[in-house]
């Protein structure tokens, strides 16, 4: 029983009347052409890829993309606001370098939420969909391999280092992201079983791949089959076989003032490989960066990594050299264009600092950025109230924001999906696409 | 009466002097249209504004929100053609679903009767039996159209042809379309094989089988041979859809087919020869026996509904699943009958490190969780849909849900379970306390233990919902594919492949006092059981109907279980014994990273389907480059390092890993083949071929799957 209905982001009757009455105050067919153009069938996506920078815990709006300066102590932080290379957009003092590339980003500030735990949050930001007792939504990787499939040696969707609080969903295994597991900062780190066996060199993988071959043309034959011909073990042999795939693992292959500009620490060189695999042709690639739960002694968390630190190494300073040095990487060897990137947790922090030098969990507004892959950057777009509590203009739910990932990757948020019991599921059930952020 | 017909028509008044009632007569023209659906007006928040119950399942509160809500717009008696019930789905007003009722059909001339009568709730009438014409249907040839009829039986009066307002629905509309065609209602069928309509009435559904042969020819399969009942099924199905029967798998393959199916492991080289030697039914029937009294089955069969019961260990409490393991694995050793197991899981009380079944109640974190796990096990069905809204393909209602809910409630999951007297669910859609229930039939008031008065009624004489979910699942387990897919989804609307082989199963299992081995021995007997995985022209395609057997990966337990016994190196678990099998291994949570990566059940994911929790592309790098299987093949006191070391020739070698990886003998051509191939005079390089050779013996398809 699948009626047609209105789409995310398409145009429903009650706009063309609030347009119709607006036309007496000029604004004219023009401008209903753009309004059109934006609705999701109407973009042509730009990103062939994307890399999701997920800041696990819940990293403080207040602290980094939406001060309030002007604010009471209690509210207002430790921290400083600085100018930006856009007029008018202020950050963090401790994003300095990404105040260099704010032309680049669209800040969003009225991300908002009604789910305060970790674990459902997770949930509703990796997928656009509130958890559900019964429905296992997959997240957005998932959902891109599904639909765009793989087409390189590499895995389509790859999770560094692992993805740990969102699935395929119904998805089912197929679509889970390879982890590649380990500190891409440390020398040693290396994707598990990546490498040969001791004892094993490439002949004998060689000769197995032909003993094998021989096996299963054997029980074909028995069974009057035809041969798969790309099996799970295919897969498997041509990327460990594949000296260029493998290599995209292997970051000593970066200049050292490369790995330099992303920062020594795991985010930077997690960054550093999201880049070298998408510019191999993977399709998706998660970054995850974990320990934004400040609940406690926030300066200390977010910029000084250590007490007694004389440049903050903490979580702020360590994200502002990766992403900034990610963002400009890629647009130097113009990648940036085909890349979405995306930037986001799981909700943002209370407006008052508590007892203990920290913020709690505080969903009802926080801040995303997105970058890259057909994004208008050098805005700010929402904003929250004065105290950063609540939503102030053009609020924005993680389902508005799927609809929007979506849409800038050319995926029609409308299309059906189906669980293994055929329940029909939308890519996006209602968000409302952010028409701003599609660059035209 | 004819007369009268006329006698109105004359005078312009088309039966409007007879009162058209609501609930019976209007609510299904809203379902037909579509009106009511998920994805419209019956979706939980509605749409446009405008909420419908899913499907119709509340009568009042449709009859409210179309007769009094937005200040009664919707329905116009003056004008009934402006109500918005009309005028919307007619397409005269914009309609966000667009246009679904055609104007000038007998739907929306109901409507308009029934709006300019009076909008009048009419006397609730009792559906006591809907029923269909034809509710199966076998093609004589292809493509072809059937017509569709459903007759109601009210509780007062006499049937009723009510097909015009009866949704009849196509499963696969690329297989099966429903037309009207002057009239009637007519399925058109464009493929093929089996399909299935769904007739829904009111609040019935009623599936109609479609069977249409796959070939023009006709097959004759009466020289088959017959073991038993199902055998007898399996074959009219496949006559009726003329799909040839491939030819009766190797004395081997039955074997290591078997051996794996029942315990989980590989038939033993010494047990094979002997056993290809007197291969008979008899012999079959002997050896069916003895494993299944074997330790090896009760490990097996523990494992898998330790999976299906969700076992694992709470945080610091091992002594918990360490009882209920030792019960659960007790009782199936035994031969304990499965309804009295469910009855101690449902009922049991007490100190659950001491008392087993007790931990049933201690694996869901709440009444509402064990309300599904109970309709997931002893049901087969999924009741989850039903906490938010009336589940929309099965019967279930949120008093169901909450109800079954609520006969939980009370219960306290600490390390002493036991029945309190506080404790409550909410229903959802009531706001208040649930009244505790059992789903689709009563009510419980009163006081006791709600418990055993569920329990009563699941095992009771009549009851089928246990047995059918556990025959479904032992076919599953045996055959590769439940009659009903998934095993944990049986309704109405999703019947089984083979209905009466269902249903005499599922009998047979009760007066056999719910007795698994009993079950499993009629199948592994049946020679539908027995059949080669080989394809013949014409059964390529079949993946339901039993032609040919279809081939399973081995799960992951049985699997590394499999590759430490025909390497001669057993595992190492942490914290077990030396040389515990994997398959003994109970609890999700432990950390074993072989299984980890090979991929493995885990609680969150539930593991009803085909069981294989795929690894996917580590798995293969694992056994690829991992140590899991590089390690044992290297392994000094391994079985090839041991062969080797005995100076035993190539040809033995070879031999020795057939028989026990894939249980028989390589042809005179394999191993001719095999030797060619290993032959060298290099020591260190015949080692090496050899490890390749077993290497890629134990990750071809033949080893990694069951055939």
């Amino acid at each position: 029983m699948n009626r047609p209905h209105r789409g995310c982001g398409s145009l429903s009757r009650r706009d063309m009347l609030r347009m119709g009455s607006l036309a007496p105050l000029g604004l004219g067919l023009t401008d209903l052409f753009r309004l059109q153009a934006a609705s999701p069938k109407a973009v042509k996506a730009k990103a062939k890829s994307c890399i999701l920078i997920w800041l696990d815990g819940g990293p403080s709006h207040l602290e980094t993309f939406d001060l309030k300066p002007e604010a009471p102590a209690e509210v207002r932080g430790p921290f400083q606001a600085i100018s930006s290379n856009v007029d008018g957009i202020r950050i963090c003092e401790l994003l300095a370098n990404t105040a260099k590339i704010c032309d680049k980003l669209a800040i969003l500030r009225a991300m908002t939420s009604p789910l305060g735990e970790h674990g459902l949050a997770n949930h509703y930001l990796m997928t656009g969909y509130k958890p559900s007792p019964v429905v296992q939504y997959p997240q957005y990787g998932s959902v891109v391999t599904h639909l765009r499939g793989a087409n390189s040696v590499l895995p389509p969707f790859i999770a560094i280092p692992e993805n740990r609080s969102s699935s395929a969903g119904f998805l089912g295994d197929t679509y889970e992201p390879f982890a590649t597991r380990g500190d891409p900062s440390k020398p040693d780190f290396r994707v598990r079983d990546l490498d040969f066996f001791p004892g094993i060199d490439e002949s004998r993988i060689l000769r197995r791949r032909t003993y094998l071959a021989e096996f299963d043309r054997v029980q074909a034959n028995i069974e009057t089959r035809d041969l798969q011909s790309d099996s799970a073990f295919e897969k498997a042999y041509r990327l460990v076989t594949s000296e260029n795939a493998k290599r995209a693992f292997d970051l000593a292959e970066e200049p050292t003032e490369v790995r330099a500009r992303y920062g020594p620490r795991m985010l930077g060189q997690s960054c550093l490989l999201a880049r070298r695999l998408i510019e191999r042709g993977v399709p998706f690639v998660s970054v995850m960066n974990t320990g934004w739960d400040t609940h406690e002694n926030l300066a200390l968390q977010l910029r000084d990594g250590y007490s007694g630190a004389k440049v903050g190494v903490g979580l702020i300073p360590t994200f502002d050299q990766a992403f900034s040095a990610l963002i400009t990487d890629l647009s130097e060897r113009n990648l940036l264009d085909d890349t979405l990137v995306i930037v986001m947790g799981e909700f943002g922090r209370t407006p008052k600092l508590n007892t203990r030098g920290g913020r709690d969990h505080w969903p009802r507004v926080f801040s995303t950025v997105l970058a890259g892959g057909g994004v208008a950057g050098g805005q700010v777009i929402g904003s929250s109230d004065r105290v950063g509590e609540s939503p102030q203009d053009n609020p924005i739910t993680p389902n508005d924001l799927a609809c929007t990932i979506y849409t800038l990757l050319g995926i029609d948020p409308d299309l059906e999906l189906h669980t293994p019991d055929g329940r029909p599921i939308r890519v996006n059930q209602g968000g409302k696409l952010i028409r701003e952020i599609v660059r035209s | 009466m004819k007369t009268f017909a006329w006698f109105c028509l004359a005078l312009g008044i088309e039966g409007s002097v007879q009162a058209v009632d609501f609930e019976t007569e209007i609510m299904p023209v809203l379902t037909k249209a579509g009106c009511n659906s998920g994805a419209c007006h019956g979706a939980a928040a509605g749409r446009g504004g405008f909420h419908l119950s899913l499907l119709g399942s509340n009568p009042a509160a449709d009859y409210d929100a179309i007769v009094h809500e937005l200040e009664g717009r919707r329905t116009n008696q003056a004008h009934p053609e402006k109500s918005l019930i009309l005028a919307k789905p007619t397409g005269y007003l914009d309609h966000g679903g667009d246009v679904v009722l055609d104007e000038a059909g007998p739907g929306a001339k109901r409507l308009v009767d029934w709006i300019r009568s009076g909008v009048s709730r009419g006397t609730a009438k009792q559906l006591t039996t809907l029923r269909v014409e034809p509710s199966r249907f076998v093609a004589a040839a292809f493509p072809t159209t059937v017509s569709l009829k459903a007759m109601a039986i009210f509780d007062h009066g006499v049937p009723t042809d009510v097909s015009d307002l009866t949704l009849f629905s196509s499963a696969d509309p690329a297989a099966v379309e429903i037309e009207e065609f002057e009239g009637n209602m007519v399925a058109r069928i464009k493929r093929p094989g089996q399909h299935v309509v769904l007739a829904r009435f009111l609040n019935r559904v009623v599936p109609i089988q479609l069977n249409v042969p796959l070939s023009d020819k006709a097959i004759d399969l009466s020289s088959q041979p017959r073991g038993n009942w199902i055998d007898e099924e399996i074959l009219q199905l496949l006559s009726e859809l003329r799909i040839p029967v491939s030819p009766p798998s190797s004395s081997n393959e039955w074997l290591r087919r078997v051996t794996l199916d029942l315990t989980g492991r590989l038939p033993e080289p010494s047990k094979v020869e002997e056993f290809v030697s007197q291969d008979s039914l008899d012999v079959r029937s002997g050896y069916v026996d003895a494993l299944l009294a074997s330790e090896a089955f009760s490990d097996y069969w523990t494992l898998k509904f330790s999976k299906l019961l969700r076992f694992h260990s709470l945080p610091n409490e091992k002594e918990g699943l360490q009882a209920y393991s030792d019960w659960l694995r007790g009782e199936i050793h035994n031969g304990t009958g499965l309804d009295r197991i469910a009855h101690q899981l449902l009922t049991a009380t007490g100190d659950s490190h001491f008392v087993g079944p007790a931990n049933f109640g201690r694996m869901v974190s709440d009444a509402r969780d064990q309300a599904e796990l109970v309709g997931q096990f002893f049901m087969g069905t999924k009741l989850g849909c039903a906490n938010c809204h009336n589940h929309p393909l099965d019967k279930w209602t949120q008093d169901d849900y909450h109800g079954l809910a609520a006969v939980f409630s009370k219960l306290e999951r600490g390390r002493e379970v036991r029945l309190t007297s506080r404790g409550a669910v909410t229903n959802l859609r009531t706001s208040e306390p649930a009244v505790p229930r059992i789903p689709g039939f009563q009510d419980l008031d009163g006081p006791g233990d709600h418990r055993v008065a569920f329990a009563d009624w699941l095992l009771s004489k009549d009851n089928r919902y246990f047995a059918r979910a556990t025959v479904n699942r032992l076919w599953q387990a045996m055959l590769g594919r439940g009659l009903v897919e998934p095993t944990d989804d049986l309704r109405d609307t999703n019947p089984p492949t083979h209905p009466e082989l269902l249903h005499k199963l599922a009998e047979n299992f009760v007066q056999s006092d719910y007795n698994i081995r009993h079950t499993l021995k009629n199948l592994a007997m049946s020679h539908t059981y027995a059949r080669s995985g080989t394809i013949l022209p014409g059964n390529a395609s079949d993946d339901r109907f039993y032609s040919h057997a279809y081939g399973r990966e081995l799960h992951s337990e049985v699997l590394l279980d499999a590759i430490a016994d025909v390497t001669g190196v057993p595992s190492t678990f942490k914290g077990h014994v030396f040389g515990v099998r994997a398959v003994t291994i109970l609890d999700p949570l432990e950390p074993v990273t072989a299984l980890d990566i090979l991929g493995r059940c885990t609680k969150a994911k539930g593991c009803d389907d085909n069981g294989v929790a795929n690894g996917g592309l580590p798995a293969k790098l694992h056994l690829l480059n991992g140590d899991l299987l590089n390690r044992k093949l290297i392994d000094s006191d391994g079985r090839l390092n041991k062969l080797l070391e005995a100076g035993q020739s190539d040809e033995t070698i070879v031999r020795e890993f057939y028989i026990r990886a894939i249980g028989r003998n390589p042809t005179e051509s394999e191993s001719t083949h095999w030797c060619q191939q290993i032959m060298e005079s290099d020591e260190k390089k015949r080692r090496d071929k050899m490890e390749d050779f077993v290497w890629s013996l134990l990750n071809s398809r033949t080893f990694l799957e069951n055939h």
